[in-house]
């Protein structure tokens, strides 16, 4: 540590450097912290988190009742004992707007939080202000809306991908009036790339991944092949398929240059998006067993960086180039569907069908504990010496 | 906690890493044919006459290295340069089996000694080995770039050599290789089960592997230790009496 402070002062390293090594470090050493707690307002399961972007103060989380609450994550007292407090609750009896069904994904707007977007199996979309907690805007479907998100880098035009259920229509992408059509089965997850904001992926239980380019809504760029286009290796039905089962979670990497998804083949695969290409990381049985779409995040500003998988009741730390299973989080009772990683602080909030929001915190270095016990040997009244300074041959009792 | 104390290390020791990566890389290939080798000599070739060459699971090569990701990829550098085939089996499409391109050679020719497919199957043999790493071909590659004719196809089906996978493709195979998928599944259901009857679902490695063999498990033990482990049908966790197998519920096996 010491060493790499000295490079940074005398001008050896990128500032960078030493950042990325200590935020490593830091995710290294997640555990299940006692003294963050988060309030428990939900009845219901918890199906999707989201932090804001611009402080990382502010949480969003959506249930499986239908009701959203934004939590403040930052800690005013100077307690480490500390509860995250439920701000505001866009609840059944409060309010008469709240979803009626399962909220799927809340989003906050990316640019500031005055507003947040959600979208729940009650086949609607909602915009809501934050301040009046009314919805602002409303989207109505015809199928239930599994997933939505807006893009985090677009500032000329903001627009929402939403992806829904359709019995009538093989099932679409709609957004704002566009809609995409392609894939051959229920749309489970869509995300925006976060480099450029044209690019867009969607999965479905088709198998499929497809990348789309919103400024031409004619057709997929290009569909994701887990064999690389090595017909040979699959079976002819499994040709062009992105997994063998259903596809049902997607992250990109915080670069944008790749992407992850998850499927019920029980693997996950880390894609160029660039090329499209599989990059053949193996990750080993990744198990999933989620009907509908599974949220998981890519840790950022770390140097291997990590992926954060919910795998049945914990959340499994793969490095994301290495595919070497790190360590498994264990401490939710049921099972996780949804974890957010928090850049700045490197922690993580998870959240479950055990409707509880489980913080992660990175355990910071212990006070040596020696000191502590002789000192209370001695009677405590004396400062702590440091044992290389104590005289092994002088005695008190002379 | 170990792992994570690794890691760290890491991060901050840069001259440690430098000095190491040289040794590593050269290693890795060689570990993995030594690898295969060992795994090779735990196939019972008396089970089936000698009449197939030995098989191994590519699964079962994770249970012996960490890094998957290393291991597929000198696996892939092994079957470019023509020493290794692989094989799609039919009962997963996961599980691949791996034969050793001189053994695969003469164990066919030596089925095929005497019968009037061989001079075909020959032809065949000479065309894979060296050259193409595929795992299926479809009619257009057997007709056009392999010269060969639908009769002599047919030969090849019948030879054992090619299975069919839809109209008008094929998969590559190991001719008698039926009896050692059946025996296979079978033992795997057998020593699955012995781990899941123990007490609390799991058991000592050792102790499994000095359990004695029912009659449905033809194979030696360590072979279905590696491969069940190598799939991750079962959990290996790391003890002080040695390495511990937990049974994980939801396999469909």
């Amino acid at each position: 540590m010491l060493s790499f402070l000295y490079a940074r002062q005398s001008g050896l390293d990128d500032p960078v450097r030493l950042r990325r090594a200590e935020s490593t470090r830091r995710v290294l050493s997640l555990e299940l912290n006692h003294n963050r707690d988060v309030d428990r307002i939900h009845g219901n399961g918890i199906n999707t988190l989201d932090t804001e972007v611009i402080d990382g103060r502010y949480m969003l989380s959506g249930g499986s009742d239908g009701v959203i609450v934004i939590y403040d994550l930052e800690n005013n007292s100077k307690k480490p004992q500390y509860t995250c407090k439920a701000i505001c609750t866009v609840g059944r009896s409060v309010c008469r707007h709240v979803h009626k069904f399962s909220v799927e994904t809340v989003q906050w707007y990316p640019h500031d939080t005055g507003m947040f977007v959600s979208s729940s199996f009650d086949k609607t979309m909602k915009v809501w202000d934050t301040e009046t907690l009314k919805p602002a805007e409303e989207f109505q479907f015809d199928g239930n809306v599994y997933c939505h998100h807006m893009s985090p880098v677009a500032r000329k035009q903001s627009l929402v991908a939403g992806v829904f259920s359709d019995q009538t229509k093989p099932s679409a992408c709609e957004m704002v009036n566009v809609s995409l059509t392609g894939h051959r089965g229920e749309i489970l997850s869509v995300r925006w790339s976060p480099r450029y904001d044209h690019i867009l992926a969607t999965a479905s239980t088709d198998s499929r991944v497809r990348i789309w380019d919103v400024r031409r809504a004619s057709g997929s760029l290009f569909t994701l092949d887990q064999h690389n286009g090595d017909k040979s290796k699959a079976s002819s039905e499994a040709v062009n398929t992105a997994h063998n089962g259903r596809v049902n979670g997607l992250c990109f990497t915080a670069d944008g240059l790749h992407l992850l998804s998850t499927g019920t083949d029980d693997r996950m695969r880390l894609w160029n998006s660039g090329t499209g290409e599989n990059t053949l990381v193996n990750y080993g049985k990744v198990v999933n067993e989620s009907r509908k779409g599974l949220k998981f995040t890519v840790s950022r500003g770390c140097s291997p960086e990590f992926v954060f998988v919910p795998c049945g009741s914990s959340v499994a730390v793969y490095g994301l180039h290495s595919g070497e299973l790190i360590t498994m989080l264990r401490g939710h009772y049921n099972n996780v569907d949804c974890c957010e990683f928090h850049p700045d602080y490197q922690e993580l909030y998870s959240g479950g069908k055990d409707c509880n929001i489980l913080a992660w915190v990175p355990v910071l270095r212990q006070p040596g504990i020696e000191d502590d016990e002789t000192n209370s040997k001695r009677g405590g009244t004396q400062a702590a010496i440091n044992p290389a300074f104590e005289d092994a041959w002088s005695s008190d009792e002379d | 906690m170990s792992r994570k104390r690794a890691l760290i290390a890491d991060t901050f020791c840069l001259t440690k890493r430098r000095r190491c990566a040289a040794d590593s890389v050269t290693d890795g290939a060689a570990d993995i044919r030594s690898s295969l080798q060992y795994l090779m000599t735990l196939f019972s070739r008396k089970l089936f006459n000698d009449s197939l060459p030995p098989v191994v699971l590519k699964h079962q090569l994770y249970s012996l290295h960490n890094d998957k990701t290393s291991v597929d990829k000198q696996v892939n550098e092994l079957r470019e340069n023509g020493d290794l085939l692989m094989f799609q089996l039919g009962f997963d499409s996961e599980a691949f089996a791996l034969v050793f391109a001189e053994d695969y050679r003469t164990k066919v020719l030596q089925g095929e000694a005497g019968r009037e497919t061989l001079g075909t199957v020959e032809k065949f043999l000479a065309k894979l080995i060296p050259g193409c790493s595929d795992l299926s071909f479809n009619k257009e590659k057997m007709l056009k770039e392999f010269l060969f004719t639908d009769p002599a196809i047919t030969q090849l089906v019948k030879s054992g050599v090619l299975t069919v996978r839809d109209a008008g493709s094929w998969w590559l195979s190991i001719p008698n290789s039926g009896k050692f998928i059946k025996y296979f599944i079978k033992g795997r259901k057998a020593v699955l089960g012995m781990v899941k009857k123990s007490k609390y679902g799991e058991i000592l490695k050792t102790e499994l592997e000095g359990h004695h063999t029912t009659s449905q498990v033809k194979f030696q033990m360590k072979y279905h230790i590696h491969e069940i482990m190598g799939a991750e049908l079962v959990e290996s966790i790391q003890t002080t009496s040695g390495t511990l197998l937990r049974y994980v519920d939801g396999n469909v096996n």
